[in-house]
């Protein structure tokens, strides 16, 4: 038997979808593999565009066919990633939730979403300019490590969440404890 | 499926690889990846990311045979600028491989989805050398005109399934029982 959910999370997690997928043998490790062949391509298709913006790989290739070229993989497998990232958060929501790599890697992803969008919309605009420059002007190259960086610290983020399984819950939280990560697991708790 | 899986463990724990884990575990390097707790995830952190760098690498290498990205450049010339980083990536990925294995060498040596996912490692470096002279000496020979023949494409796509389906074993061997 599960317990009464006392939270938004709990509920989530001890929903009958939540429950089914946490009590299959094969649904957690199938669905968590899909998400890392996604999350692979995702991270192997950004890194090309990430070498082509600091000007150290594929410089003879206009900066936009390149983009052309990787962009839609990027997209389809970050769906991909995110459907699958659904699922394995449905069936552990309310250890998740509370996981500080798992939050840390929710707000990494939210900076590369900036970081992308800032790109996208301010520097990309004048990509005409720049599109056969074998070394992108400095705010690509910016865009480009920046983006390196925070995708690397997805991953870590990702590996992190699996060796600390167990680590983290609402049910363990000490309440006079203070501190930035105790206030907003407690607050978090209390959804 | 599970049977045979399990069998086959069964199996490989009556062989020597039994007492070489017990030895490697005992290691110095086996020790040091293990008394600190992020060593295995950073070395993790490593084997994924050098896997993203070269499964991109063949998608683009593939893509490129099946006429659907890369058109400004010959085929040659796109596999002179992937081909290389798939290597590196594959070197860095034994590498970390080798780490991982050192530290958990139970886990990893006697475990049925283990020596699947090297079987199917080996094959896929056999096929990947046969997909090189296609992409490289063969293009470069057919000059910027050169379309890749249905065998290469093919061995292409292959590549991209079996390198999906060593990702598959990757995550699997967490879950199998030894």
């Amino acid at each position: 038997m599960y317990p009464e959910p006392t939270n938004i999370w709990q509920s989530i997690q001890y929903s009958p979808m939540g429950i089914s997928l946490a009590e299959s043998l094969w649904a957690f490790p199938t669905i968590e593999t899909i998400h890392v062949i996604a999350l692979v391509t995702v991270f192997g298709t950004i890194v090309i565009m990430d070498l082509r913006l600091l000007g150290i790989t594929s410089t003879n290739v206009p900066v936009s066919r390149l983009s052309a070229d990787t962009l839609k993989w990027t997209w389809m497998a970050f769906v991909l990633a995110a459907v699958t990232g659904t699922l394995l958060f449905i069936s552990k929501a309310s250890s998740y939730m509370v996981n500080p790599f798992f939050l840390g890697k929710m707000a990494v992803m939210a900076l590369a979403g900036l970081n992308m969008l800032l790109f996208h919309f301010l520097t990309y605009k004048t990509v005409t300019d720049w599109d056969n420059a074998a070394r992108p002007p400095s705010a690509a190259r910016f865009a480009g490590i920046a983006s390196l960086v925070m995708w690397l610290a997805i991953i870590f983020f990702g590996r992190a969440i699996g060796f600390t399984l167990g680590v983290y819950d609402c049910e363990l939280l000490n309440p006079d404890e203070a501190g930035f990560y105790n206030s907003l697991a407690q607050y978090v708790c209390q959804m | 499926m599970l049977d045979l899986l399990f069998s086959i463990t069964e199996w490989l724990r009556t062989t020597v690889l039994l007492d070489f884990s017990f030895w490697l575990g005992d290691t110095s390097l086996s020790l040091f990846m293990v008394e600190n707790f992020w060593n295995v995830p950073i070395a993790q952190v490593i084997h994924i990311a050098a896997i993203g760098i070269g499964f991109a690498s063949l998608l683009m290498m593939t893509l490129r045979v099946y006429e659907k990205a890369g058109m400004t450049q010959p085929v040659s010339a796109n596999a002179a600028r992937y081909l290389p980083w798939m290597w590196w990536s594959l070197l860095v990925i034994l590498l970390s491989g080798l780490l991982m294995i050192t530290a958990e060498p139970i886990r990893n040596m006697v475990n049925a989805v283990f020596w699947i996912k090297m079987i199917a490692l080996v094959g896929t470096i056999l096929v990947t050398l046969r997909f090189q002279t296609s992409v490289k000496a063969k293009a470069l020979a057919g000059g910027a005109g050169y379309v890749a023949s249905s065998g290469t494409r093919t061995t292409g796509l292959a590549l991209v399934i079996l390198w999906c389906f060593i990702m598959f074993c990757g995550r699997w061997i967490a879950y199998v029982p030894v």
